[in-house]
């Protein structure tokens, strides 16, 4: 009789932590991916318009803005984006995303040292992004160009940032 | 009356026991100024619950309505500066508490056993705490809170191997937005609220359980010396809410909660700085370089919280006074000077601005602009008309070509455009479209 009742005392106890483990694992799982899944949605990227190339002078980098529509969450936008662009002796256009590689505040150039500088922690990078001092981790970030009828096409993209890698985030 | 409903509750359920159980609980060694700290954060805290339920009555989470929102909180709501005031104070208040009461307990060596659980729990709530700021920040969606939250988020995406994912779960996505604005709020405002309740209870019940560890000197905890909670040190308490209360609100009336220009995404002039309680992790960012930069960001962070952590188990000396305990009280020193000393040189890290050159074409567009009366339409920083759409920023919209056909023929290039066509000269349009171009 009392062995009985240690069986059922056992038995209720694994009873109550599975129910209520049962229970936590079922909202857990869509709770779970609820919060965090739409964070990994893959945004497609294409090619926005910049601006015309005429403006651009050799080796004077140049800040650009223009739209891009993006879609974040429930709402699809034209988001204001920014680069920077620069014409190199050979008429190509190289566009350095807006984001300092380190921790992404918005970097600056500077005409007369001819670096670009951020305001944040420091970092310096020359005409051609290299980094030159400052705790970024590695060079600016170069976005895919090409030149179409004399206008700019950029494709732009969020990079991963603070890491060694150049990395799509 | 008060008497006969007391006798009332009573009867049915005790409350004069339940009452006595709490206010006469003995502090050992008598009540001190040194114990307010616990309460006064109890206190901020309900202070922050309060004015943070009423602040969310106007405020609206997503990036299209924040800032418009927190602007009519902060100018037209009625009291909403100084609600929003009292929020902003009360957060640094909480700060300055929190690094006291930490030093107090570090001090008095009341970590040690058998307090270890409070300790842990306190370094749960310090965390808490720096959870609540950091998320609170971003909120208003002004520019410090846009690229405060920028570099925030990317200092969590740099943690090895999983600060990748870390990143987009924090953000919600690649890149600050909606989903991030709207999952901060949530935290700020449900998850964080929770958990501090719940920790800080559990924070109280174990020093409950536990018991409180009274002066550092045993023999001054004789029980001669032992005072009640209520009203000894509930008294002393009070009064110091009371003086923190006076201060958090005239700080809160003289000198409002700033808010800055709406967020943007595309400005390269801005100068991203945190609030002042984060300056010693803002400095340190700035030390390490290239790929010591996780050093920074990851390492010393890590260190400082395990450290935090494992105290109370690597400390085992049951010595509490601090003139016996000369290496414990080193370190603490050391590490308080090491913070402020970051904090101070953080609070002068020097802006990095391009100098304003303007070209001469520029000035005469600028000209040309003011003589031809386009101001009568157009407004540029706030001054001009309305008629015509702004041109703050119309040189980071439109391109050049697009400008001077316009100039020419705004028809043709907007059509239904009810502006005349600029009757000036090749050069003095090519001006003009230099000063446009150079509104960004």
């Amino acid at each position: 009789m009392a062995d009985q009742n240690v069986t059922r005392r056992n038995f209720m106890i694994r009873a109550i932590i599975g129910i209520f483990v049962f229970i936590g694992a079922v909202l857990a799982i869509p709770l779970g991916g609820f919060g965090i899944l739409p964070a990994f949605k893959k945004k497609a990227t294409g090619w926005s318009d910049a601006g015309t190339v005429n403006d651009l002078m050799v080796n004077e980098p140049q800040e650009r803005r223009f739209f891009q529509l993006v879609k974040s969450g429930w709402q699809e936008e034209k988001q204001e984006r920014s680069v920077w662009l620069v014409k190199r002796l050979d008429k190509s256009v190289v566009a350095y995303s807006p984001n300092c590689p380190h921790l992404g505040c918005g970097y600056r150039w500077f005409t007369a040292e001819k670096r670009f500088k951020c305001p944040c922690h420091a970092s310096v990078f020359d005409i051609e992004g290299k980094l030159l001092s400052g705790p970024a981790p590695r060079s600016l970030d170069t976005l895919e160009t090409k030149v179409e009828d004399n206008r700019v096409m950029i494709k732009y993209e969020v990079f991963q940032l603070g890491t060694t890698q150049k990395q799509t985030a | 009356m008060f008497t006969k409903i007391i006798d009332w509750l009573d009867e049915r359920i005790e409350i004069r026991r339940l009452w006595s159980g709490i206010a006469d609980r003995p502090i050992p060694g008598g009540s001190s100024w040194f114990y307010v700290l616990g309460s006064a954060l109890a206190f901020i805290f309900i202070l922050q619950m309060v004015t943070g339920i009423f602040l969310s009555f106007y405020y609206a989470p997503t990036p299209d309505h924040a800032y418009a929102s927190v602007k009519y909180i902060q100018n037209e709501a009625p009291f909403g500066s100084f609600v929003r005031g009292m929020h902003n104070w009360g957060a640094s208040f909480m700060m300055v508490i929190v690094a006291l009461h930490l030093l107090r307990v570090f001090v008095f060596g009341s970590y040690k056993k058998p307090r270890e659980l409070v300790w842990l729990l306190g370094v749960g709530l310090i965390l808490l705490v720096g959870g609540f700021a950091f998320t609170g920040y971003l909120l208003p969606w002004d520019q410090k809170a846009y690229w405060a939250t920028v570099v925030g988020t990317n200092v969590a995406g740099t943690v090895p191997v999983i600060g990748g994912l870390l990143l987009k779960i924090v953000r919600g996505g690649a890149e600050l937005g909606n989903l991030t604005l709207s999952r901060f709020f949530a935290v700020h405002t449900y998850i964080l609220p929770w958990t501090l309740a719940l920790l800080a209870g559990l924070h109280i019940f174990m020093l409950e359980l536990a018991g409180p560890g009274g002066k550092w000197d045993p023999s001054k905890n004789s029980p001669d010396k032992t005072e009640p909670l209520f009203p000894n040190q509930i008294y002393k308490d009070s009064l110091f809410l009371l003086l923190m209360f006076l201060a958090l609100a005239s700080l809160a009336v003289l000198f409002p909660a700033p808010l800055e220009p709406q967020a943007d995404p595309t400005d390269s002039t801005y100068n991203p700085r945190p609030e002042w309680y984060f300056y010693f992790v803002f400095q340190l960012l700035r030390i390490f370089e290239g790929k010591y930069e996780v050093v920074g960001t990851f390492v010393i962070p890590t260190i400082g919280i395990t450290a935090f952590v494992l105290l109370p188990f690597l400390d085992r000396n049951p010595e509490r006074a601090p003139q016996k305990r000369k290496i414990m009280m080193t370190i603490g020193g050391l590490a308080v000077f090491t913070i402020s000393v970051l904090t101070l040189i953080g609070a002068q890290a020097p802006n990095v601005n391009v100098p304003a050159v303007t070209s001469p074409s520029v000035i005469a567009g600028r000209v040309l602009y003011d003589t031809n009366g386009c101001a009568a339409c157009h407004s540029i920083h706030g001054k001009g008309g309305a008629i015509g759409p702004e041109l703050t920023h119309v040189g980071g919209k439109k391109d050049r070509d697009w400008l001077l056909k316009h100039f020419k023929d705004p028809k043709a290039m907007s059509p239904g455009s009810i502006m005349p066509k600029v009757t000036l000269h090749d050069k003095q349009l090519n001006e003009l479209t230099d000063y446009m171009m150079s509104l960004k």
